[in-house]
């Protein structure tokens, strides 16, 4: 019990100080920084609830990104109150994960991958189709845009992806999930339905990331549609829990941050979209190498670094 | 008669792995199960634990037809079984892997901590209380046998299937399994045991059925079956 | 009005053969290796722009190549599974496919950066002196360079299905692919087998990118929709079915041609309903094995 109390006052004083952050500053890039920082640590939870936690590899996942933020952006901009074009959202991302979760998941794992591909590549090209106006907020709109609410959207997000996946690692359901990923036939003659935890998994993972696709639609000014579908986000919120560590609380939170600052830095130093090919190759490099998470890796080295047998390390 | 199957038959391909197999095991029984290696043993341990379908046949739990019921829904009504190569949830902790067999089993809870304190429970009675936080995949061969069961014996059955649970032990080791076994039956649960190693099935079990090819070849008191022609030959002709 | 519908159905069969090409190559790895490239389509465009610089810039006709560009994208494919694939290849299943994946969704990120690079964002084409030529039948048009793609791509089906069942190496991989544990213990070099498989499968996918790259447009980011389309053909067919998956490519591209008369631009989310309609009704495809 004293250990959690430790966590829990580092958690709640983190987030206190994150809530004082525009008191402090009024520098737009540092807001505009932490702002996609948390929506990417929002995201980022959300895949790993199903990557994670139940080991189900979603790698369509800016479809329910995107479904959330089209739906929010529209609902909105068509005059709903936002809270509701927000849940409606994500709501409508978790309705299009049911469609293919039910069928896919009764049958092999690479079904449900081919299926979320599938989904996300034909939602693109029918929304660039359909839809290849970008999409701008009105002049009034405009001129009473803030970023300060849209940080606090964004911390509650945060904070909400962090809660939910801690509760669900602590619950009946986190067991059942993780039971699902180690081992189905083993979890399933425990009186796991293997069914069900996908199911449950894949709700609550794309709920969430069609919330950072509504949050992100109302931090946009301007929208191309196609946008939100693009794998990148699919790939981010992958590279971000790999390097964070999969299936871990703090994993996609360092991850986010992690990753914010590198793509920061490498878009200063290399042209073009150059970045997502180190990412690229980082990630390979993750996912063969280091499988508990980069961050976990250096961790572990710098520990053998320090522990080093040969006299000339602490020479040093 | 506690599990009755009739004329159960599953093929593979062109292979038939049971063919038209009758067996009753009766309640509060210790049955021993025997027969050479591809005779079929663990394909029936997967039939009953609703891994497979079979093509033919029919499987009934105290009346109850449970033939085409999904494997969990199996476990919840009573059935239980470990795995011959052991199917531990690595990543998770010993006591995590206990707690997922008390939280979905028979008696299902939404507690955690009414999970977890049942899991240590039976961590204690099977002697695996200190490894409680270790990983799972840290676990040592002989411990592993021991989570397997333990996490089996954590989802309440009333018939506990064991898959060579025994193979690779010391004959130590063989000896405290046996009375692992006999404890586990005196708590009130009917066990079907598939052992090769033949002095723990003969000092344990109440009754033997031996099969090959998937058929039944003998069936009675184990000294009896383990002397049967039918029996020496098939053994002896997985030998050759 | 029947014209109208055999030339829809020519197209379709037209476009269809490539879909089918494409699949063969995917199917390949996957029933033998148990490793689901989604970076298949990657290679397919890689391909593409080879049989592209043979031609651009040292006139080699692209039929010509494709030898060269198959050749060439088999040694790539062993470079690829030696450096990349090869530590997961020998994973327990569920492991290795879901390692697999990950890295091959990375690799799917890298390539059309490296595309870029290498031959801008500038859509280019294969386009030789025959490229529009036809002739008509009956009043339906059959273009030379669509038919020339039909009957390449059925020989190498053909070529496949003798290679596979015929000749000794083919049928260690089939062997290969039903338990890759049995075949070791009958003597086969697993390492071999599957380098060997991969490299083919890339292969594959190579010569339908030049293919392709006589009939449409190459972009670096055209890599996904040919997986896409290649996996849905896969799933259409059923797992393990090298002829199947060519004759599923037909099917889809009659479909798909004859979905266009009613849905237009939005003909690409037939592929979805299909699949869709697999998955509930006959998950094992149309020629699966169960």
């Amino acid at each position: 019990m004293p250990k959690n109390w430790k966590s829990f006052s580092i958690f709640g004083g983190t987030i206190a100080l994150l809530a004082l952050l525009p008191l402090f500053t009024n520098r737009s890039d540092v807001l505009t920084w932490s702002c996609l920082t948390l929506q990417y640590i929002l995201l980022s939870q959300s895949w790993n609830i199903i990557g994670g936690y139940a080991g189900q590899v979603n790698l369509g996942h800016a479809a329910f990104f995107g479904l959330g933020a089209l739906t929010t952006r529209y609902l909105w901009l068509a005059g709903l109150p936002f809270p509701v074009s927000l849940l409606s959202g994500a709501f409508i991302a978790t309705v299009f994960a049911l469609l293919i979760g039910i069928p896919a998941f009764r049958l092999r794992g690479i079904y449900f991958v081919i299926g979320t591909l599938v989904l996300a590549e034909i939602l693109k090209v029918v929304i660039d189709t359909r839809f290849p106006v970008a999409s701008a907020l009105s002049t009034e709109t405009l001129l009473t845009y803030s970023l300060i609410p849209r940080y606090y959207l964004s911390l509650m997000g945060a904070v909400l992806s962090v809660i939910a996946v801690y509760f669900i690692s602590r619950s009946r359901l986190g067991l059942g999930m993780m039971a699902t990923r180690e081992d189905e036939d083993a979890a399933k003659t425990s009186g796991v339905s293997i069914l069900q935890n996908k199911l449950i998994a894949f709700a609550i993972s794309t709920f969430l990331a069609g919330l950072a696709g509504g949050i992100f639609a109302f931090y946009m000014v301007a929208i191309q549609p196609g946008y939100v579908f693009s794998p990148i986000w699919t790939f981010d919120s992958v590279v971000i829990v790999f390097v964070g560590g999969i299936g871990t609380l703090i994993g996609p939170i360092i991850g986010s941050v992690f990753f914010v600052l590198l793509k920061q830095w490498l878009s200063l130093h290399l042209p073009g979209g150059s970045h997502l090919a180190v990412f690229g190759v980082l990630f390979i490099l993750v996912v063969l190498y280091m499988p508990d998470g980069f961050i976990e890796a250096i961790r572990r080295f710098g520990k053998m670094m320090t522990l080093g047998r040969k006299p000339a390390v602490q020479g040093r | 008669m506690m599990l009755e199957m009739e004329s159960l038959s599953k093929s593979f391909g062109g292979l038939m792995a049971i063919n038209h197999l009758d067996l009753d095991v009766y309640e509060g029984e210790i049955l021993g199960l025997i027969g050479p290696n591809g005779s079929g043993k663990t394909t029936l341990f997967n039939l009953i634990s609703g891994l497979f379908k079979p093509d033919s046949g029919k499987i009934k739990l105290n009346g109850i037809d449970i033939t085409h019921l999904s494997s969990h829904k199996i476990c919840q009504m009573g059935i239980a079984r470990t795995f011959q190569l052991t199917k531990p949830f690595a990543q998770m902790t010993t006591l995590e892997n206990v707690m997922v067999g008390k939280a979905f089993g028979r008696t299902p809870t939404w507690s955690m901590r009414e999970a977890k304190e049942e899991a240590e429970k039976i961590l204690e009675f099977i002697g695996l209380s200190e490894k409680g936080m270790w990983r799972a995949s840290a676990l040592g061969v002989v411990d592993r046998k021991k989570l397997e069961t333990a996490r089996a014996l954590a989802t309440k059955p009333k018939l506990l299937l064991l898959d060579e649970m025994m193979a690779g032990l010391t004959p130590t080791e063989v000896e405290e399994a046996m009375v692992l076994v006999k404890k586990i039956r005196d708590s009130g649960i009917t066990l079907i045991v598939v052992e090769h190693v033949m002095e723990a099935i003969l000092g344990i079990s109440d009754r033997v059925v031996a099969i090959n090819a998937g058929e039944k070849i003998a069936e009675g008191a184990p000294q009896d079956v383990v002397r049967e022609k039918k029996v020496i030959e098939a053994y002896l002709g997985e030998e050759a | 009005m029947v014209q109208f519908l055999a030339q829809t159905f020519v197209n379709g069969i037209n476009v269809g053969a490539l879909y089918g090409l494409a699949a063969v190559g995917l199917s390949l790895i996957f029933g033998v290796m148990r490793i689901l490239n989604v970076a298949h389509g990657e290679f397919l465009m890689v391909g593409g722009y080879i049989g592209f610089w043979l031609f651009k810039l040292y006139g080699v006709d692209p039929f010509m190549g494709l030898p060269l560009v198959g050749i060439f994208l088999f040694l790539i494919g062993i470079v690829f599974y030696k450096v990349v694939f090869s530590r997961v290849a020998k994973f327990h299943e569920e492991v290795k496919l879901k390692n697999s994946l990950l890295i091959a969704f990375g690799l799917y990120l890298i390539f059309p950066q490296i595309a870029m690079v290498l031959w801008t964002a500038d859509e280019r084409a294969i386009s030789p002196k025959y490229s529009g030529q036809a002739f008509d039948l009956l009043g339906v048009r059959f273009g030379y360079v669509p038919l020339w793609n039909v009957c390449v791509a059925v020989v190498i089906v053909l070529a496949m299905y003798l290679f596979l069942n015929k000749t000794y190496f083919g049928k260690s991989l089939r062997g290969t692919a039903e338990s890759w544990k049995a075949a070791k213990l009958s003597g086969i070099n697993i390492e071999w087998t599957f380098m060997i498989t991969f490299g083919l499968g890339i292969s594959l996918a190579g010569i339908a990118g030049v293919l392709i790259a006589l009939t449409q447009e190459l972009t670096p980011v055209m890599g996904m929709p040919w997986t896409l389309k290649a996996l849905i053909v896969v799933v259409l067919a059923g797992m393990g079915s090298i002829v199947g998956a060519f004759v599923a490519g037909l099917i889809l591209g009659i479909v798909e041609a004859v979905s266009a008369i009613f849905m237009g631009p939005y003909t690409i989310a037939i592929g979805l309903l299909i699949f869709l309609i697999i998955l509930v009704l006959r998950p094992r495809g149309l020629f699966g094995r169960a």
